[in-house]
């Protein structure tokens, strides 16, 4: 939404009138911006996996980044409008030694853990659930999931009785 | 002496999403050119550094090793979701990340894997700085 009312005039004679337009536009591009990057931004930490959520006439489309995980790793339940997407990734391995199970409780830069020493923990490990509500009924036994280079999809037709009806109309 | 492992040319990197948007080519239209979170770890031998980098293909990816310069980028295709897009919290586009490690590493030698969205690299040390336990003898 603009803040002011442009004026018809603009140019060398008017410098203010393109700046305040520039101002205009920016602040409109800011707030018709969606939600994701730059300001407004939630934080990493806050949810894990994020989402992206596709709508089409016949079906609901999600995507989760979940790098490292086996598709064996996660599980997926659809309840009515209710999605539960659930897994655990695990630690990273060094070729040195295995990771242990535990060894998660002290993250850092500068770990030691016997030979091994970490530089950067950034990656995320352990178990996760995310529940979501999805805008409408799905037809849970047509749910279908890939995972394909850490990505996971998750396509959910929805229930018959959601689709748009197409009504013919008939020549009087 | 213990090498320091930093972000070279960047700042400490944040976690993902960066919202750092660059111009992959001065041509194209400007895209999003994220910081993959990545695990460094010195395991005396090598230096192993796992990067998450879903979304990417292995053709598409580019490992460079120059002085002392880990260099990473990954060009990621577009996916658009079926029908409107009606949640988004987290964005698509390019992988770039590059780390100094510094001098004593076998450049010849490197590896990368990528699987599973993830990206492991196998930086070796040259045999000549990597350490060495000495036995220490009773008189």
């Amino acid at each position: 939404m603009p803040l002011y009312r442009s004026l018809p005039r603009s140019g060398l004679d008017f410098p203010l009138v393109e700046l305040r337009d520039e101002l205009d536009r920016l602040w409109t591009s800011l707030t018709a911006a969606p939600p994701l990057h730059g300001w407004g931004v939630r934080p990493a930490s806050d949810v894990f996996p994020a989402v992206n959520i596709g709508e089409s006439d016949d079906c609901i489309t999600i995507e989760a980044e979940l790098p490292g995980l086996d598709a064996g790793d996660i599980d997926i339940a659809v309840n009515g409008e209710e999605l539960v997407l659930k897994g655990a990734r695990p630690e990273t391995q060094t070729p040195a030694a295995p990771a242990k199970p535990d060894a998660g409780a002290g993250h850092g830069n500068g770990e030691r853990q016997a030979s091994v020493t970490w530089h950067r923990r950034e990656r995320g490990t352990g178990s996760f659930e995310r529940r979501l509500m999805l805008p409408t009924g799905v037809d849970a036994s047509r749910v279908e999931a890939k995972l394909v280079d850490g990505v996971l999809t998750i396509t959910c037709p929805k229930a018959p009785e959601r689709q748009p009806h197409k009504v013919a109309v008939r020549a009087g | 002496m213990v090498p320091t492992f930093h972000s070279a040319a960047q700042p400490a990197a944040p976690a993902r999403p960066d919202q750092s948007v660059e111009s992959s080519q001065p041509t194209a239209a400007p895209c999003l050119v994220y910081q993959p979170n990545v695990d460094v770890c010195d395991c005396g031998a090598e230096v192993m550094l796992v990067a998450d980098m879903p979304g990417a293909k292995a053709d598409s990816m580019n490992v460079s090793f120059e002085d002392g310069v880990l260099a990473v980028f990954a060009q990621v295709p577009q996916r658009p979701l079926q029908g409107r897009q009606i949640g988004q919290e987290y964005g698509i586009g390019d992988y770039r990340r590059s780390f100094r490690l510094g001098e004593g590493f076998d450049a010849s030698q490197i590896s990368a894997e990528y699987r599973r969205g993830v990206l492991t690299i196998h930086v070796p040390r040259l045999a000549a700085v990597r350490p060495r336990k000495i036995e220490v003898r009773s008189a």
